[in-house]
């Protein structure tokens, strides 16, 4: 029996994602557990595992890698041995099935027409019946992916019941409010409905808007957003991935009460320490940690005397992980990433410098997973290579703090008498002012001050 | 700009469209002499005589197939029926004939024919003499249908009608005829199928025709003291129907009441909602609600009778519900 291949659904309010490629060429044969193909979801490309096992077929009409599709189009089919694919066998209505999933941008209509087609001309106990039965349950309940997990997060994409669960328990909007949340490029789902039942209004999304924008800052922008579009220029058009960061930022910038504070730190002590590795040589087997290495170790360290940077703001209190996971700002191609190193607490540097070089390269490859990218405590941002000194990071939700590390840049500085030239680095930590006050994050930041001006017992295990 | 009554205004299109157009004449029952059992040809029988003001039996279907006749010979014959609800004793010829004609001919014959009659719950009138049906006429091709709310409203489109080749219905409620208002001087006509903005606001779009205009009007107050602008739209035709400018006030507003004294079902609500979703889906912030008098036979007694029709309590309350929404 053909089993289709469907887009699963990376996360909770993913839509449709960018099928990048096939892992497996059309006519491999399949074990359940093999990487299959690759989805860009919201935030990374993805490796896509099978559960079922077949002969790899691809019908004419499939996704081209690049394409964008919606959660549950079907990709392909993994047939039984011997079993032909039904666009084979039938081959005067095979144009009509494609027909249907050719215009699979839309996602219950065409594969409904798809799974229609196949039922419809099933032959007398012929193999083509298994598609028509799950066609029938795409259309139906928009269960998608149950026959693929993502790696480690198998329960939650294999319950086809949980999600049914969570559509019906969906929050409502009016169509004019759905239109300026559009237009607007806000995520509707996050917003809470002042109408009957839920409803969510104009009113609500227009409130939640004016919250994250301030008026103040339209009127700056001297003309609306309507006339923008009338200037020379080029239209891009918003990438999942940019998508997402855009909904992340404006929810952190709207939701936190940030405070950034900025300090200088001596690292003429953490340069010449980093130097000595350096010296030893830069291997496979020895890595020479970066700065961001140093600094997200210290961090740590810090973070371990002050626990409430580590903490997170939930609705219902305010979580304090035993966990410190650290994630890192990596610039790539889709946009800003934010891998998380974990348990930084009890890695050695070079552990931590192997792993964050893993993660960093996965990230400019586009294939970190979810599992890489969910569950940081805290975040580092380097921008010293850019010659920045001191900026305001914006907080990764639902994390309370993060660190913007600067420029180490030599500087006249006074030591006894002396006037001396000393390595200095700023610091610049933003912490949500609801999860933790200005002093005990000042307290935070004093410490990993010193402790980058006196590394090395922090440093060496 | 003077101060009349609506009866009056009609009086006084009629009249002046008499006096332009000889092809013009009345015909019902004691409209003659006695003026109308409303008033609506008081004076004209000595200004135009017995030829052009001319009294009929008891005979719906025989007159109006008559007029029917007089219509495709070239004049233009006003009938006015009185109650509005005896006109749907001459239903077989309205609609077969008078509705069809111009089709029927391919357009040779014209169909110049003014049907007029007065509707409306009120006075106790009770069941036999409170019908309004316009959703109804507006439902068959042919005819114009008018419901005007305003002296000035009513003089211009009866003008407009007597200048019309269409059979036009001109139902005017019985409850407002003793409404006064401005009238413009000379000559004023008002084009079918344009919707006046009778008071414009901006959080709910309420559609209503004639009675109902005042009634909503009156609900407005209390409501603007709650903070809740009202912007109240009446079509004035039912036939052709002004669903540019309804939209246009949902596109601002987002929010659509329709108060009808008529009932709901396959009413003139439903065609207005359902031709705003259609076009106007994504303006929509709310559901579109309607509120319409009680799906019953009319009662005689006062209390009861009250009871059937949509009250300005009643539509400043279904007003606040749609704001929840």
């Amino acid at each position: 029996m053909a089993v289709p291949i469907k887009v699963p659904r990376l996360g909770w309010t993913m839509e449709e994602g960018v099928f990048v490629e096939w892992l497996k060429p059309e006519g491999a044969t399949i074990a359940p557990g093999d990487q299959l193909f690759v989805l860009e979801g919201e935030k990374a490309a993805q490796e896509i595992e099978s559960i079922d096992g077949g002969t790899l077929r691809l019908p004419p009409d499939a996704p081209r890698p690049g394409q964008t599709v919606p959660v549950g189009a079907v990709l392909g089919y993994l047939l039984e041995p011997g079993e032909s694919p039904s666009w084979e066998t039938e081959p005067a209505s095979g144009g009509q099935a494609s027909g249907g999933q050719a215009s699979g941008g839309q996602a219950s209509g065409g594969q409904a027409s798809g799974g229609q087609a196949s039922g419809g001309r099933k032959p007398p106990g012929g193999s083509a019946s298994g598609t028509s039965v799950s066609g029938g349950s795409v259309s139906g309940g928009s269960v998608l992916g149950n026959e693929f997990a993502v790696e480690g997060r198998k329960s939650e994409v294999g319950n086809p019941r949980a999600a049914v669960t969570d559509r019906g328990a969906r929050t409502t909007i009016s169509p004019r409010a759905r239109r300026l949340a559009a237009e607007l490029g806000v995520d509707w789902k996050a917003i809470t409905g002042t109408g009957r039942t839920g409803r969510i209004r104009e009113r609500d999304v227009r409130a939640h808007t004016d919250h994250r924008v301030g008026a103040a800052h339209e009127t700056a922008l001297g003309s609306p957003p309507g006339e923008a579009r009338s200037t020379p220029g080029r239209l891009v058009p918003l990438s999942a991935a940019r998508r997402t960061i855009a909904q992340r930022m404006s929810a952190s910038a709207g939701t936190v009460a940030a405070v950034t504070l900025t300090s200088k730190a001596d690292a003429t002590n953490l340069v010449s320490f980093r130097n000595q590795f350096k010296a030893a040589g830069d291997s496979p087997d020895s890595l020479v940690p970066s700065f961001t290495d140093l600094i997200v170790k210290l961090a740590a360290t810090a973070l371990k005397q002050h626990p409430t940077l580590n903490a997170s703001w939930r609705d219902d209190g305010i979580f304090f992980s035993e966990a410190i996971d650290i994630g890192i700002a990596v610039d790539s191609d889709a946009g800003l990433l934010a891998p998380v190193v974990r348990d930084v607490a009890s890695l050695g540097l070079r552990q931590l410098a192997a792993e964050t070089r893993r993660l960093v390269e996965r990230a400019r490859a586009r294939r970190l997973t979810a599992d890489e990218l969910q569950g940081g405590t805290f975040t580092v941002t380097n921008l010293g290579m850019y010659g920045v000194d001191a900026f305001t990071p914006i907080v990764n939700l639902p994390q309370c703090a993060i660190l913007g590390v600067g420029r180490i840049v030599r500087e006249p500085a006074v030591v006894g008498d002396q006037i001396v030239p000393r390595e200095v680095l700023t610091l610049s930590l933003t912490f949500d002012h609801r999860v933790v006050d200005g002093a005990p994050a000042a307290r935070f930041l004093d410490a990993l001050r010193q402790a980058i001006e006196q590394p090395a017992p922090w440093l060496v295990p | 700009m003077r101060e009349m009554t609506y009866m009056k205004a009609t009086l006084e299109g009629l009249s002046e469209e008499m006096a332009k157009n000889p092809a013009i004449f009345v015909f019902g029952e004691g409209v003659g002499k006695r003026g109308g059992n409303f008033n609506t040809t008081v004076g004209l029988y000595d200004l135009y005589g017995p030829e052009r003001l001319c009294d009929t039996p008891i005979s719906e279907r025989g007159f109006v197939g008559l007029a029917c006749g007089a219509a495709m010979t070239g004049t233009r014959p006003v009938v006015d029926f009185m109650f509005g609800d005896f006109i749907l004793d001459s239903l077989g010829e309205l609609i077969n004939q008078v509705a069809k004609m111009q089709y029927m001919s391919s357009g040779r014959l014209k169909m110049p024919l003014l049907l007029r009659g007065c509707i409306g719950i009120g006075h106790s009138a009770a069941t036999h003499h409170s019908g309004s049906f316009y959703p109804m006429y507006a439902h068959f091709p042919g005819f114009r249908v008018v419901v005007p709310s305003t002296p000035a409203d009513a003089k211009g489109l009866l003008k407009t009608a007597l200048n019309s080749f269409d059979p036009v219905m001109f139902l005017e409620h019985k409850e407002i005829l003793s409404v006064k208002g401005p009238v413009p001087d000379g000559e004023h006509f008002v084009e079918f199928g344009k919707a006046a903005v009778v008071r414009p606001g901006g959080d709910v779009t309420v559609v209503a025709l004639a009675l109902m205009v005042h009634k909503v009007l009156a609900a407005c107050e209390p409501l603007a003291a709650e903070g809740i602008s009202v912007e109240l739209i009446d079509p004035r035709t039912v036939a052709p129907l002004d669903i540019d400018t309804i939209l246009e006030s949902v596109r601002k507003t987002g929010r659509l009441l329709i108060v009808d004294e008529t009932f709901a079902p396959c009413g003139i609500g439903a065609e207005i909602a359902a031709q705003v979703i259609d076009r106007g889906f994504d303006e929509l912030d709310a559901p579109i609600r309607r509120l319409n008098g009680v799906h019953t036979p009319t009662p005689y007694s006062p209390p009861l009778e009250a009871a059937v029709v949509p009250s300005a309590d009643a539509i400043a309350g279904a007003i606040r519900e749609l704001m929840a929404e």
